[in-house]
């Protein structure tokens, strides 16, 4: 398989987890033995599957000859590497200083309730995943919240969830 | 080779002389001068966490950290100056506002100790004292050096729940300072990578992945994290409020033939707590679990025989020692040569297996002279002991290009070994491991066999050449694997096979070890034995052994025959008048007889119970030496008095035998054993250099029923297993057994 192939785009939406193993593999190949590596090895696998689940990171450890404790450590240090599933669609609430005043916190909060789900996690259908964001740039328009690539600013409670309601 | 030039440089208006590839702080070491630093420490790779080494460099911009600035030629270094002492106090400041400061800062310290006291009689300590490791902190000391009374920093308490669910030792990660010194020693010094950071900033603690305890994600409990821990938050649970030692004293581990070397932490009459020696030649301080934590509580076990017993019809009755030797000596007078048996532990030391044989043969007259090899290993016995004999140096496996692994996992013991061979593999040497479940070196290993113990002698014969005969249909997957192998081995020069204790449990064991002996002789291989009976080339060398006389085997000249005993006589299944049995506790499978001597520290756990006990001393309270698996001379040195009335197995063996034989032994202490010995092993016990044995060719009858197959990863002294006494080995046992599975040790 070609490099391209390899450092493509997420297909996780597409295939169900067993049928992205295979591809694993030939990412796991590619850096065989070589534990300097581990990094380059993971964002691949990330690219893939869209989170490091517990087995991917194992077949990782195997392959590259590092301990699964030592991948552990570098998944939880860097804020790319993610051990959840990314939802469908990312929520991010900006609490910078101008939204956090303006109330932001209200926001995260109410969409948080509305979700059923906390800070970094994602919903049980994997059609949301929370996160926080510092300042995005849109001050002027806080409280302010981004789905995806799109921005809302003045986000009020009644209406966070005819906005959320858009993205299937 | 060339002497390497050495630098100049100055520190502190001192111009010295160093060697190069140092950094500036091993440098000041060197010269006495004082650095302070937390995270750095000899024998780990530098990491530059803690910032308090700080110094001035003329031509360096700002303050390099001396941990991890080499020295260079003509250096100019100040280490104390006004500007450099406030920033290690800032510094510090910083590092202690994340850990609980009462131990350092408090002005009521001095005059609080004496309201310390309790009448309670675990070790508790009042006070606001909470942490372990009071008094024996790094962090107490650096702070005093560094002089800092007071901080300006609230100190943010990150509330971690300890963790105490895993076995040795505890865990509270709100003392750690993050100094990342466990992480190094774990993953560069011990090969095992069980410790990572986890986590990022204020939430960062150390420990394995996910939420696995210790024992799960494969830590070896080699307790080196918690040697080098300079806080409290890693501590010993069973010694961890008991404060400083008075003494330390060097010892020689007998629990496996490596003889690492134990620094034991003695207060009053108690082994606290067990240190390794980091430079140690032999085994650079890399102890297992069983030397580093499963000695104090054996030794000082609550179920340790006090006083001499006689039995009763209602039970064991207490007796002076007076009574038990003219006891003793009464039974044993007149005993007809061949209706007594004379029973040793291969884990006693040399002095008292020699007068173990001496008694036998001069005292009795009788070559009665067994051990629990002869019911393990059966009619194995001959080739297994030729097979140790001709073991080489651990070293052998620094410069090796292939290594074997038989039957062979060093988590729980061997680890210098172990260790050894996982250091060669990552350096590049092919390493190849056989075995009947995963192993912790499949992980560097060019190839696993993992398949059952009745397969590895066709194995072994295909992978080494020694035998290919009708071998290869056996394992038609591998045959890429095996041929790949046999091609490198081919190649190799050096090459080194490690037979594990897993080889004890194969059923064509005797087909395995001629297979090794007859490569070995053809050139290229080494063989280093992982056994589990400690001191088996001490009872070798000593003539503890039926048919082999004290010394007969130690090749000085390298030239002798070999020597030949004969077993086949032996019978271990025949009814004796007496048994006397040294260290060895399986009593359950020992011949009928009328009188059954029991010698040992912890009472027998066999539904047989013995005519008259007789409470030994340990190997931390008498003075020995053993024979370790390379054949050198190790130190065995007291540490302790004996517990309450136990006397080391030489003196109770040479008392009776004074009563029976006067003139015979008359050794008032071990040094004149040790001159006894020296008449047939010149030198002993000062003998430097490795002693050379030589073969060996015992027949031996298989007694009466099938041998009894060992199981890999029991741990046994003196025939108690470990796990009956030390609490926490018993976590170890049930991990060996679930990763072994049924396979494993089973035929």
């Amino acid at each position: 398989m070609s490099d391209t192939d390899t450092n493509h785009e997420c297909v996780c939406a597409q295939l169900s987890e067993e049928e992205l193993y295979p591809r694993l593999e030939l990412i796991i190949e590619e850096h065989r033995n070589k534990p300097h590596e581990l990094i380059m090895a993971l964002h691949k696998a990330q690219n893939l599957f869209g989170y490091l689940p517990r087995k991917v990171q194992q077949m990782v450890a195997e392959g590259l000859k590092v301990s699964l404790n030592e991948i552990y450590g570098v998944i939880t240090f860097y804020s790319f590497f993610s051990t959840v599933p990314k939802g469908r669609h990312s929520v991010k609430v900006c609490l910078g200083t101008a939204c956090y005043v303006r109330g932001g916190q209200q926001t995260l909060e109410k969409v948080g309730k509305e979700l059923g789900a906390k800070v970094g996690d994602t919903t049980e259908d994997r059609r949301y995943s929370l996160d926080v964001v510092r300042c995005i740039g849109a001050c002027g328009l806080a409280p302010a919240m981004l789905v995806d690539d799109d921005v809302y600013g003045r986000v009020k409670s009644t209406k966070i969830m005819e906005i959320l309601d858009q993205y299937k | 080779m060339t002497k390497e030039k050495k630098l100049s440089i100055t520190i502190d208006n001192r111009t010295v002389e160093v060697r190069p590839h140092l950094t500036i702080l091993e440098a000041a070491r060197t010269h006495n001068i004082y650095i302070p630093s937390l995270c750095a420490m000899e024998h780990l790779p530098s990491y530059g966490a803690c910032r308090l080494c700080v110094v001035e460099v003329d031509g360096l911009r700002g303050f390099p950290t001396s941990c991890t600035t080499p020295v260079e030629d003509g250096m100019v270094i100040r280490t104390d100056t006004g500007e450099i002492r406030t920033l290690r106090q800032e510094v510090l400041k910083l590092l202690l506002s994340e850990h609980p400061a009462s131990c350092l800062f408090c002005t009521e310290q001095d005059e609080c100790k004496d309201y310390q006291g309790t009448i309670r009689k675990a070790g508790v300590i009042t006070g606001c004292r909470y942490c372990p490791n009071d008094t024996r902190c790094e962090l107490q000391q650096v702070t005093e050096r560094i002089g800092l009374t007071e901080t300006s920093y609230p100190v943010y308490y990150r509330n971690f729940p300890v963790e105490k669910n895993d076995p040795f030792y505890d865990r509270d990660y709100n003392l750690c300072i993050l100094c990342g010194r466990c992480v190094r020693v774990c993953n560069s010094v011990r090969l095992n990578g069980t410790l990572s950071f986890k986590q990022r900033g204020k939430i960062t603690t150390v420990g394995p992945a996910f939420d696995r305890t210790h024992l799960e994600a494969g830590c070896e409990f080699c307790g080196a994290c918690v040697t080098v821990c300079p806080t409290g938050a890693l501590s010993t649970k069973t010694s961890k409020w008991y404060g400083k030692p008075d003494k330390e004293v060097a010892t020689t581990c007998v629990y496996c033939p490596v003889g690492c070397t134990l620094k034991l932490q003695v207060r009053k009459s108690e082994v606290l707590d067990v240190l390794p020696d980091y430079n140690s030649a032999l085994d650079h301080g890399f102890i297992c679990v069983k030397g580093r934590f499963a000695v104090p509580e054996y030794v000082h076990s609550s179920f340790r025989i006090p006083v001499p017993q006689r039995i009763t019809p209602l039970g064991y009755n207490d007796i002076s020692w007076d009574e038990a030797i003219a006891e003793a000596a009464e039974r044993l007078a007149g005993v007809k040569p061949d209706s007594f048996l004379m029973m040793v532990s291969p884990q006693l030391t040399n002095e008292d297996l020699f007068v173990a044989q001496q008694f036998a043969r001069q005292i009795i007259g009788s070559d009665q002279i067994g051990s629990p090899l002869l019911y393990d290993l059966g009619a194995d016995t001959g080739p297994f002991v030729n097979l140790v004999s001709q073991s080489s140096a651990f070293d052998v496996i620094d410069d090796a290009e292939a290594v074997l692994a038989i039957g062979f996992d060093s988590t729980y013991d061997y680890a210098p070994i172990g260790i050894g061979t996982k250091k060669a593999a990552q350096r590049g040497a092919v390493l190849v491991t056989i075995n009947s479940c995963d192993t912790n070196l499949d992980m560097l290993s060019e190839m696993a066999f993992t398949c059952g113990t009745e397969k590895w002698s066709a194995l072994v014969g295909l992978l080494t050449g020694a035998s290919a005969q009708g071998a290869a249909p056996l394992f038609p997957t591998w045959k890429k694997d095996i041929a790949g192998i046999q091609g490198i081995f081919k190649k190799s020069t050096r090459k080194v096979i490690i037979a594990g204790p897993g080889l004890l449990a194969a059923p064509q064991r005797t087909e395995i070890i001629e297979k090794l002996l007859k490569v070995k002789e053809k050139g290229g291989w080494d063989i280093i034995v992982a056994h589990p009976y400690s001191n088996l080339k001490g009872m070798l060398a000593m003539g503890a052994f039926h048919g082999i006389k004290t010394g007969a085997i130690i090749n000085e000249n390298g030239q002798a025959e070999g020597v030949k005993g004969d077993l086949s006589k032996f019978d271990l299944t025949k009814g004796c008048t007496v048994i006397y049995a040294v260290g060895v506790s399986d009593l359950d499978s020992l011949p009928d007889c009328d009188y059954l001597i029991y010698q040992n520290a912890l009472p027998s756990e066999s539904q047989r119970r013995p005519d008259l006990l007789l409470p030994a001393a340990l190997f931390t309270e008498s003075s020995g030496t053993v024979i370790n698996g390379e054949g050198r001379i190790l130190p065995v040195n007291k540490a302790v008095e004996p517990y309450r009335s136990a006397k080391p197995d030489w003196w109770i063996l040479n008392a009776i035998g004074e009563r029976i034989k006067k003139g015979v032994m008359k050794y008032a202490q071990v040094q004149s054993v040790q001159k006894e010995i020296a008449k047939t092993i010149k030198g002993f016990p000062g003998v430097k250099k490795r002693l050379e044995f030589s073969r060996i060719d015992v027949k031996m009858k298989t007694p009466k029923g099938a041998p009894k197959m060992r199981k890999q990863g029991q741990f046994n002294y003196r025939g108690i297993p470990l796990e009956a006494v030390v609490k926490g080995m018993k976590a170890i046992e049930e991990r060996i057994e679930l990763i072994s599975g049924s396979n494993r040790g089973a035929i």
